[in-house]
């Protein structure tokens, strides 16, 4: 479970202070898929990245598991991003020196979880979440031989690969077309049943939104209102 | 597909081609002028070691006004003449705590049609009193030493056993002594001083050669060992007493050459240093800007789980990986350099009153080392910050920096 208490993020610019969020308050239970929606600047991305462990708050907690994310030092901080949490970011997040397979792999080496002789092991993980997304063709392409959507679903598969138990999404569909939004919907739907992961997703297409199991939305830094939303599939 | 940190290393340094061989070069050029000047400076100290262990003498006595001259004979084997009257040893032999005196005459061949053979510094020395040539033959005949024999340095082409022939006089090359880097070991053609004299005397008889100017008696050096445990400058300041001669210790030699070295040397030095702080000055601006243009990477790998550590670790290991190799090409290029010149080289340090032994392969490899390990700490030094200030970015701040 996700707790999120009396989270606040103030940025200093020049002699002011930005309220980036005020006094957010959250539970997330294991296994939900909810949205968050809201407009440009009213805090959703950065609520996304305080609960992911990635900006810490200028006041407030979060509790995943009953373990406070921002007391945690450094080594243990990396290894509950590296292992509890998948991130989407919603830009190109590729390592452009790195072809797709190694991109996807990359969070498992990084976690050092595996062994030399498990790399295989790895390597047909990721290329299995290569295919699923479609991408079996462009295991060796780098990043600058993908379109915008082909690298959106590599950064998807890559999120994956260490099986996080929670899934931080920001504008995961935004590069791709209809077709390629289903079957990205599909597949997260799949893996929430499938593994009870916990899904997060900020997005400013409330059709999207409502394919979630509630959404949220957002305004001037402030969580306004939760709304059941529909079913994922 | 195997990613590790060096090919990760590898593959960022690959990004900017120009960036990275400017780098490659700049460090290569230092690296290059530490490895060739410490190789040249270990060449000639051990050379001057060498040369002067085997010198074996504490003190030599030579004629007034003769000091430099002794010097430049004795460090690059250049042939110089002067003489003084050899009542002298008896002297210095009587001195308390002199514990052997030999003399050495100096002779120059001028070659001729029938009855020299080459221009040759000739050494003539006293095999019954000699402390300095007979004990580092290196190689010699399974036989005493003989009036008609002749010893020759390393740097001579005769060998054991060869003829040669001086001012109507046949002789033998009985031995050959190892190469010491110093002139007058390495040059010069040793023989009994008794010969010497009579062959100054015949080379009066011989039509159509100029004449050995030698008075049986004089000598041109006074080689002087002493005791153990006896008051050396004293010993020296007692012969210095005589107003016709003049005292050389090893240590006037070995200072002299120093002072040439540091001279020749310490400028090349002090702007490798200053190199070397340039070059760090470089890596750290260089570093920086890698690591801004790459603000968004290093986020992201701190958001799949890298630990502060390991980006830290990653711009080091590619500082360090750039000059190890940029190193490596510097002490490659040096050793090219300093093999194609080497003649050059040697020459001009001879021209400085300077000996020279190139080191053995395990001392240029030791030195080797030592540059590509320079130009590793320059590198890791110049990184250090940037690499910090790169691994304490927060994740989100550096993502978003990089937007």
């Amino acid at each position: 479970m996700i707790e999120i208490k009396d989270i606040w993020k103030i940025y200093q610019v020049g002699d002011q202070q930005i309220e980036a969020l005020k006094a957010v308050n959250l539970k997330i239970e294991k296994g939900s898929f909810i949205s968050i929606v809201g407009h440009s600047g009213s805090g959703k991305t950065t609520l996304l990245s305080i609960l992911g462990g990635l900006t810490k708050p200028s006041k407030g907690s979060v509790h995943i598991d009953g373990i406070d994310v921002w007391t945690l030092n450094d080594r243990e901080l990396s290894a509950l991003r590296n292992q509890k949490i998948g991130f989407i970011f919603q830009f190109s997040s590729l390592i452009p020196t790195l072809c797709a397979i190694d991109n996807v792999s990359l969070p498992v080496i990084y976690g050092n979880r595996v062994m030399k002789n498990d790399r295989k092991k790895v390597y047909e993980y990721a290329e299995e979440l290569l295919s699923t997304l479609g991408l079996t063709h462009k295991l060796t392409a780098f990043p600058s031989e993908l379109s915008g959507g082909q690298q959106r679903r590599v950064a998807i598969a890559r999120a994956f690969i260490n099986k996080p138990a929670i899934i931080v999404a920001d504008e995961p569909t935004g590069d791709l077309d209809m077709q390629s939004e289903n079957d990205v919907m599909e597949f997260f739907s799949r893996i929430n049943e499938e593994y009870q992961t916990t899904f997060l997703l900020v997005t400013h297409n409330l059709a999207l939104a409502r394919m979630t199991d509630k959404v949220h939305s957002m305004k001037d830094g402030m969580l306004i209102s939760a709304n059941n939303g529909g079913s994922p599939s | 597909m195997n990613i590790s940190l060096t090919s990760l290393a590898l593959q960022n340094l690959a990004r900017r081609t120009f960036r990275t061989y400017a780098l490659l070069l700049a460090i290569a050029i230092v690296s290059g002028a530490i490895f060739s000047t410490s190789t040249l400076m270990w060449g000639v100290n051990s050379s001057l070691k060498k040369g002067l262990s085997k010198f074996g003498a504490d003190l030599l006595v030579v004629p007034k006004g003769s000091m430099i001259s002794m010097k430049s004979a004795l460090l690059t084997g250049e042939p110089s003449l002067f003489y003084m009257d050899g009542g002298i040893m008896e002297k210095i032999a009587s001195l308390k705590g002199v514990k052997a005196v030999s003399p050495q005459l100096f002779l120059t061949s001028v070659e001729g049609n029938c009855c020299v053979m080459g221009n040759a510094f000739i050494i003539g020395f006293n095999p019954k009193t000699d402390f300095t040539v007979l004990p580092w033959l290196e190689e010699k005949m399974e036989r005493p030493f003989q009036i008609d024999d002749v010893i020759v340095g390393a740097a001579n082409s005769y060998a054991v056993g060869d003829k040669i022939f001086f001012y109507g006089q046949d002789l033998n090359v009985y031995g050959k002594l190892g190469r010491t880097g110093v002139g007058l070991y390495d040059n010069a053609i040793f023989l009994n001083i008794e010969k010497a004299y009579s062959m100054a005397e015949e080379s009066h008889k011989i039509p159509g050669v100029a004449p050995l100017k030698l008075v049986r008696g004089h000598v041109s050096a006074v080689l002087v060992q002493t005791e153990v445990g006896a008051k050396i400058p004293f010993i020296s300041f007692t012969i210095s007493k005589d107003p016709d001669v003049k005292v050389i210790t090893a240590g006037n030699i070995i200072t002299s050459v120093r002072q040439n070295l540091v001279t020749l040397f310490g400028s090349t030095l002090v702007l490798s240093f200053v190199l070397i702080l340039a070059n760090a000055l470089m890596i750290s601006a260089i570093f920086s800007t890698i690591v801004n243009e790459r603000k968004r990477e290093l986020g992201i790998l701190r958001a799949i789980g890298a630990r502060k550590t390991s980006i830290f670790k990653l711009i080091v290991y590619e500082a360090a990986l750039l000059t190890s190799i940029g190193g490596a090409l510097g002490v490659f290029l040096g050793i090219i350099i300093m093999r194609v010149y080497q003649r050059t080289i040697i020459f001009n340090l001879k021209a400085l009153n300077m000996p020279y032994l190139w080191p053995p392969a395990s001392s240029i490899v030791l030195l080797a080392c030592i540059a590509i390990a320079a130009a590793v700490i320059v590198g890791i030094a110049g990184a250090f910050y940037p690499a910090l200030k790169g691994s304490t970015l927060q994740p989100y701040d550096a993502i978003r920096a990089g937007e």
